[in-house]
């Protein structure tokens, strides 16, 4: 305690010890819920009764579930992509410009009226997605790779470039763009490139079975690769493994390729199985909630599958418990940043505890925080 | 091109640059600290609600920026007890206090309906209507309010603070190594405190002026559209330097003026380049290729003085 002092530190009393390790983002999670609580109470609405509506929303039906696994979609291919970069220690906040690349590309190919089977056509859209997310993503990628240029801001500001370069390509004059149409969107894509409707009466897409095997096999590749164990090492210790032989350039490079190809993939998912078109700000943030879905996870694959799901079911239940209760539609998005501002105000305190443990099972569990 | 679109062209210009300004000068003071602040997108659009809503409620333009000057204070203090006192991580904490920004603004807003499309009193002009009628000058640098004066003079005196002052010169001394200013006996964790509160001062500050300048309404979904972000790429692109920062964020304004007049009379080069273009030029200018941008030794990295 008088250590504490010394240093400086301004330390939230108790909550502190109550956050071990498992229960971090759960602790988080429920200040967060609370503080959205006391919010919805001040707008004049019974908290109890906004919770119970939107957890309807989310899970009082077949339908209403299935709307939650069609949220959770891009956010859990994008959120793994972010995942993986945060075990290296890069931070890839880059997943909403890979997302619209990966539209583009999507969208280029799936609007072309192509005499193949709808299958060649959907995984030739994905594939001419992921080469323009991935083409998108190296230039950041090697400019931290090989520059030591911070990964943070240039693939935020690569994220307005997209944006602004999707607002240009769905603009008349451009081939891809709907003629004569008042909101400037791209043309509808064919029917063969849309992923097929898994449950009547919703939008339910195979999306979401993409992302839970991409957060499958990437829990692998980490975990069992020489690849996996290279980039949790470089996350640990970027001067360590670079003495143990990784080569630490083309190991970030990679990572953050990963990070592109994962967006562009979300982005294509979006564009060929719920939007069926490309225009500007059809993201909507998505790629942002990505990172806080990856950081609530602590960068584990696996985790990313929980995280997703309570994000989503947060937006779809959020949808009703705004009609039903009339608290603003905006308060989800309150609530889901209050979540995630707790989970890492508690995280710290998670940090300091695991210092006291020894170096070899910290290793294991630590959540590194730090900005590379 | 006749004279009068460049004469108003760089009359928005300067207004446009204003605000971006304001933002910059806290920014730099935050990010000189060591702390990136990435929640200065978020703090500028309640800055622009609150600016608007108390201009509203009581018709007095000061006591809405002084009100929204303590509210951008508040928020610094909240960001700086998140990055310097939990470590968090700074982008994440950014971005969160970014997307509860948007919603927040969203419902407040929607509370205060009956300001709906009202325009609240703006600022006024500094000179006299009759300045106005000189040729050129008059309408470009006359015909401005008070805010586009402020920011034209207020990166000086940011200067001659942070070169100038003991304070300025231990904010340099804390990002660029907090564990020799520690030792030398400096408060590390106050001053960091200080330069953050600062940049959320500063950030609300300018989304008043956004708001209160020119438009003189609110409007929800995020009326700032990323001009946070445009702060945070003049930031690098001039260096860490209050009077370069300023420089490029004129043109930036520069850039968005010209812009949003290219959107209404079509041209030949599509406007949505000339969005990118301050983006494009923070990447090339973060690669080194127009010389070296140099962040401060320790940017973004958090504070731990047991770390030596």
């Amino acid at each position: 305690m008088n250590n504490k002092k010394q240093r400086g530190y301004v330390s939230l009393p108790g909550i502190g010890d109550l956050a071990l390790s498992g229960l971090r983002p759960l602790i988080g999670i429920l200040l967060g819920l609370i503080a959205g609580a006391g919010l919805i109470a001040l707008s004049g609405v019974n908290p109890l009764s906004a919770y119970v509506a939107m957890l309807k929303g989310a899970f009082g039906s077949p339908q209403a579930f299935a709307n939650v696994l069609v949220r959770a979609s891009p956010l859990l291919i994008g959120g793994v992509g972010v995942a993986i970069g945060i075990k290296a220690g890069l931070w890839n906040v880059g997943i909403e410009g890979y997302m619209y690349a990966g539209a583009i590309g999507a969208g280029m190919v799936g609007i072309a009226a192509l005499p193949v089977a709808p299958i060649v056509h959907i995984i030739l859209s994905f594939l001419a997605a992921i080469a323009f997310a991935v083409v998108w993503g190296l230039g950041p990628a090697y400019m931290k790779a090989y520059r030591g240029v911070n990964e943070v801001v240039a693939t935020i500001m690569m994220n307005y470039v997209a944006i602004f370069f999707t607002s240009w390509m769905v603009h008349e004059p451009q081939p891809m763009a709907e003629p004569g149409s008042f909101f400037p969107m791209s043309r509808m894509i064919a029917p063969t490139a849309k992923l097929p409707i898994l449950m009547k009466g919703t939008s339910l897409h195979p999306g979401f079975i993409i992302g839970l095997i991409a957060c499958v096999v990437l829990y692998f590749v980490l975990r069992y690769t020489p690849f996996g164990f290279r980039t949790r090492m470089l996350g640990v210790n970027p001067v360590g493994s670079r003495y143990a032989g990784v080569n630490v350039r083309q190991q970030m490079l990679f990572v953050l390729l990963i990070g592109a190809l994962m967006g562009g993939v979300s982005g294509a998912v979006e564009i060929l199985g719920l939007k069926q078109r490309v225009y500007m700000d059809f993201v909507a943030g998505v790629g942002y909630e990505s990172v806080a879905v990856a950081l609530l996870a602590g960068g584990n694959p696996l985790g990313v599958i929980a995280s997703a799901l309570f994000f989503s079911a947060l937006k779809a239940g959020g949808a009703t418990m705004s009609i039903q209760t009339g608290v603003g539609g905006p308060m989800t998005v309150v609530i889901e940043a209050l979540c995630v501002i707790f989970v890492i105000g508690v995280g710290y305190s998670e940090r300091k505890r695991l210092e006291r443990l020894d170096v070899a099972e910290k290793e294991d569990k630590e959540v590194e925080y730090d900005v590379a | 091109m006749s004279p009068d679109i460049i004469i108003d062209w760089l009359q928005a210009s300067l207004r446009w640059g204003a605000p971006l300004i304001l933002v910059a000068i806290g920014e730099v003071y935050s990010e000189r600290s060591g702390v990136i602040n990435m929640g200065i997108e978020g703090i500028m659009l309640f800055g622009a609600l609150a600016g608007i809503a108390i201009s509203f409620f009581t018709g007095n333009v000061l006591l809405a920026t002084i009100g929204t000057m303590i509210l951008g204070a508040l928020f610094g203090l909240a960001v700086a007890f998140l990055t310097v006192s939990r470590k968090t991580n700074q982008v994440v904490t950014g971005l969160m206090v970014n997307l509860m920004a948007l919603g927040g603004t969203n419902l407040l807003f929607a509370l205060l309906s009956e300001s709906r499309h009202v325009r609240v009193e703006r600022y006024p002009l500094l000179f006299p209507e009759s300045f106005s009628n000189i040729p050129i000058l008059g309408p470009v640098l006359f015909r401005q309010p008070v805010s586009t004066w402020v920011a034209l003079i207020l990166p000086f005196i940011a200067a001659y603070i942070l070169y100038r002052t003991d304070w300025g010169l231990n904010v340099r001394a804390v990002g660029e190594n907090p564990q020799a200013a520690a030792t030398a006996g400096l408060p590390v964790i106050k001053l960091k405190y200080q330069a953050v509160i600062l940049s959320g001062l500063f950030a609300a500050l300018g989304g008043c002026v956004l708001t209160l300048a020119e438009v003189g309404y609110f409007a929800s979904g995020g009326m700032t559209a990323g001009r946070g972000f445009v702060v945070l790429a003049a930031v690098v692109v001039g260096g860490w330097d209050p009077l370069k920062t300023a420089l490029v964020c004129l043109v930036f304004g520069a850039a968005d003026a010209a812009q949003l007049r290219m959107q209404t009379a079509g041209s030949v080069i599509p406007y949505q380049f000339l969005q990118m273009l301050p983006y494009l030029i923070t990447v090339i200018a973060l690669a080194g290729v127009v010389g070296r941008s140099r962040p401060p030794k320790t940017w973004g990295a958090p504070y731990d003085p047991a770390d030596i």
